[in-house]
């Protein structure tokens, strides 16, 4: 991110604040009636940031009704353990859980379709346990549930996708950012690999391309971006800790182009260093400029 | 205690016997962490005959070898207890053999003897530094052949059967049948329908062997079977005895309900080394004439083999080292290349003397990926592990293999340290790979690569395709000082059929002549 920026976001989320009496009100209600387009939630608690980030975004309650059926999509694709920053963070995964069982969620289901054995990814991720502990179900997938999907798209015509995604009354997606040889960057939109079915790794062949066709059926109500370690290099696999970068962040909001806008940041770059992010603003599916986004940065 | 009580203890002592030998089989699998939490071995670290022929053959024991030694000993005071009350597959003889109301005649006087001859020959090409016991042995025989066949069978058939009424989408009767699936999944059937090689066929030995009931009842624990006759060897001087007293009218129901050949004219001729101590003689006397006690009556001893028989017996297993080892497989600097052993194994001619063939690592590999070898290492490494990456990688930070190998075979190895072994190196073909044949990106074989600094890396450069429009890509290359043998890239290339990148055994941590690069020792 340059500095730059930075001073933009950091002077529009402390107008409200400066502005005297009732002009402050009027800001804030102005805020409140669009609200930030992002959540730049940092602190050293997870589980606190998971949540002051939803809150800031209007609360779990706005995208979640009582007796929903959520499904929460993390990156779960490799058997290591949490501190490798290749899968998604389990006290993410958590505090999302609570959060929407406090909004009334009737079920939480959790699942990827992993790399390495799905056993002990969900074991060794900590996503497992995690589930448990908030009463949420993480559930393997099952070979039976993959549906031919119409996508339409530029690559991909159509695909078998889980079709509990599509079944499900809210998604989530729940990505973690590290780095990939192929896409740059594994963030939002990447993730939804782990609800494909058939030989997916063929799709690395026009990876944007077919990142951008599956965006265009996979609409997340809300997307929440695991920064708290980024994994820097030799992803998307790590396995090293000094690849391993701590930054106590988590991103959310609703429009996953712009989360993986910027989730190019934390790692020095820009959004159109990312094929993948500049197909799918093109084709409309989000915002890549960040300057058009409303960004709120909390610390908790 | 009544005689009655004696048999009925014998059958529930079977049945439980036999099902703990289940449920440690269903144990063996992994639920997600490194441990497996129950020793799924155990009935195989009791067995005397894999630990004898294992030291014979490779000079070494395992940890656990005394459980062998208690059995050994139990053995030598009440005799073959073990065949008639705990063995897993005398009991699935015994209910095979039932399938036959009518009890066969027994085929000949001298036939028990055979095995015998089966255990000088085993004793002897292991002494000589073969290994064959594990072929035969009748707990590796039952491990290998539920691993690598009927479990899977039985897998595949609830599977379709599930499926099917699944896809019928019926109301009620549907979702009453995938909750019992849900809880089947969760108890009996594996995490995933396991595939072997020589499945089919190592379930028709398996078939056939139960088969043989209907010839003769229990025909392998009184033929065939190399334990039974070692246990039997032990047993010829055992305390526990039996007595027939003089109300014996020699009726002859004892012979016709002996399980074995330990009875052959009811009277006072009994075969201490052939009872299975069933008490069915005992069971079925209709003067009750029949007891057995503890020093009770004249101790039997004596087995007449016949010395001719068994000199030539031992002369066969010896010959047997040289006939398995002409293959030019067993020449130094020889393996094929697709012999890729799991992590931890010992190196090939030590790894052929310790593996038992029992199929645990088969069993418990948690990607499927250990297969049986049919000739990959010549006939004497038969149904030895061998890795198929394109069926299954082995995973990064897995050690169950090493964990549940009876023998040593494959060494249990630390995390740290498995890590480190080399199974083989991979290698790319440029034929076939994506950026090098076809100027299509693809980077999957470095994506899945495990080691943390990728053992694949990537060179980008410029290529032109048909039309002569460049195209910026990457290519792979193996760093052979990294590679592991793994195979997960050769799993994961999306080039079907034959793979792009594949692993061969060159270069493999345990043959200090099978490598590649000159490394500093």
């Amino acid at each position: 991110m340059k500095r730059r920026d930075f001073l933009k976001w950091t002077a529009s989320s402390s107008v409200g604040l400066a502005l005297p009496g009732g002009l402050a009100t009027l800001g804030r209600m102005a805020e409140a009636a669009r609200g930030p387009d992002l959540v730049v939630a940092k602190g050293a608690s997870t589980p606190q940031a998971v949540r002051a980030a939803l809150d800031a975004l209007g609360g779990m309650k706005r995208f979640i009704a009582r007796g929903d059926v959520v499904v929460l999509k993390p990156n779960i694709g490799w058997d290591r353990t949490p501190q490798y920053a290749a899968t998604t963070n389990p006290d993410v995964v958590g505090a999302l859980a609570k959060l929407c069982f406090e909004a009334g969620a009737k079920k939480v289901r959790i699942f990827d379709n992993t790399v390495s054995d799905a056993r002990r990814c969900y074991k060794q991720s900590g996503i497992a346990d995690a589930a448990a502990a908030a009463g949420a179900e993480a559930v393997y997938m099952d070979s039976r549930k993959y549906r031919d999907v119409r996508l339409n798209g530029t690559v991909l015509k159509s695909w078998p996708l889980y079709s509990e995604i599509f079944e499900a009354d809210k998604i989530i997606n729940v990505p973690i950012a590290k780095t990939h040889s192929l896409s740059v960057l594994t963030l939002a939109m990447k993730n939804w690999m782990g609800v494909m079915g058939g030989v997916r790794f063929r799709i690395h062949q026009r990876i944007d391309e077919s990142l951008v066709d599956l965006c265009r059926v996979i609409k997340p109500t809300l997307t929440v971006l695991d920064a708290v370690r980024i994994l820097t290099a030799n992803g998307p696999t790590g396995g090293d800790l000094d690849d391993v970068k701590r930054l106590d962040t988590v991103v959310v909001g609703t429009d996953q182009v712009a989360i993986d806008s910027f989730g190019a940041t934390l790692f020095g770059m820009k959004g159109s260093d990312l094929g993948s992010v500049k197909l799918a603003a093109r084709a409309g599916l989000g915002v890549m400029d960040l300057t058009k986004l409303q960004i709120k940065r909390i610390s908790v | 205690m009544s005689e009655l009580t004696l048999t009925r203890a014998r059958r529930i002592s079977q049945g439980l016997f036999l099902a703990l030998f289940l449920f440690l089989f269903i144990q063996t699998e992994s639920k997600g962490t490194d441990e497996l939490g129950w020793p799924v071995k155990i009935f195989l670290d009791f067995d005397p005959l894999i630990v004898l022929t294992t030291f014979l053959a490779s000079h070494t024991v395992e940890g656990l070898f005394w459980l062998s030694l208690i059995l050994a000993g139990l053995t030598v005071l009440l005799g073959r207890f073990f065949c008639g009350w705990v063995c897993p597959l005398g009991t699935l003889n015994n209910l095979a053999g039932s399938l036959r109301k009518k009890r066969p005649k027994p085929p000949g006087p001298g036939w028990f003897r055979l095995k015998y001859y089966v255990l000088v020959f085993v004793l002897a090409s292991s002494l000589f530094g073969v290994q064959l016991a594990g072929v035969l042995d009748p707990l590796s025989l039952t491990i290998r052949s539920f691993s690598l066949a009927i479990y899977p069978a039985l897998s595949y058939a609830a599977t379709s059967l599930f499926d099917g009424i699944y896809r019928l989408n019926l109301p009620l009767v549907t979702p009453a049948s995938e909750a019992v699936y849900d809880v089947l999944k969760k108890t009996l059937l594996p995490f995933q329908q396991p595939w072997f090689a020589q499945g089919t066929f190592i379930g028709l030995l398996f078939l056939a062997v139960l088969g043989l009931n209907l010839v003769q009842r229990r025909f392998w624990c009184r033929f065939i079977c190399p334990l039974g006759a070692l246990l039997g060897l032990l047993s010829r001087h055992s305390i526990l005895r039996r007595s027939v007293s003089e109300d014996c009218d020699s009726c002859g129901a004892c012979v016709a309900a002996c399980q074995a050949d330990a009875v052959p004219a009811g009277k006072e001729k009994w075969r201490a080394s052939e009872c299975l101590v069933c008490n069915n003689c005992d069971d079925v006397c209709p003067k009750n004439a029949v007891s057995f006690g503890l020093l009770k009556g004249r101790p039997t001893g004596g087995l007449d083999l016949g010395r001719r028989n068994v000199v030539a017996s031992f002369l066969s297993g010896a010959f047997a080292v040289p006939l398995l080892r002409i293959s030019p497989l067993a020449r130094p600097r020889m393996s094929d290349a697709k012999l890729i052993r799991p992590p931890g194994a010992l190196e090939e001619k030590k790894f052929l003397q310790s593996c038992v063939r029992c199929g645990e690592c088969m069993k418990v590999c948690i990607t499927g990926g250990l297969q049986p070898t049919l000739l990959e290492a010549g006939l004497e490494g038969l149904w030895t592990p061998v890795l198929v990456p394109r069926i299954g990688f082995c995973e990064f930070r897995c050690t169950l293999c090493g964990q549940v190998c009876p023998t040593g075979a494959i060494k249990r190895l630390p995390l740290e340290e498995k890590q480190e072994v080399r199974l083989g190196h991979a290698a790319i073909d440029k034929g076939r790979c994506l950026p090098f044949a076809h100027a299509t990106p693809c980077i999957v074989c470095e994506e899945t690569c495990p080691t943390p600094k990728k053992a694949i890396w990537l060179e980008e450069v410029t290529v032109r395709d048909r039309e002569g429009k460049t195209v910026r890509l990457q290519q792979p290359h193996v760093d052979l000082s990294m590679c592991i043998g793994c195979g997960a890239c050769e799993k994961h290339c999306p080039v079907v059929g034959q793979p792009a990148i594949y692993v061969t055994s060159a270069g493999e941590s345990r043959s200090e002549e099978h490598q590649i690069l000159l490394r500093a020792t």
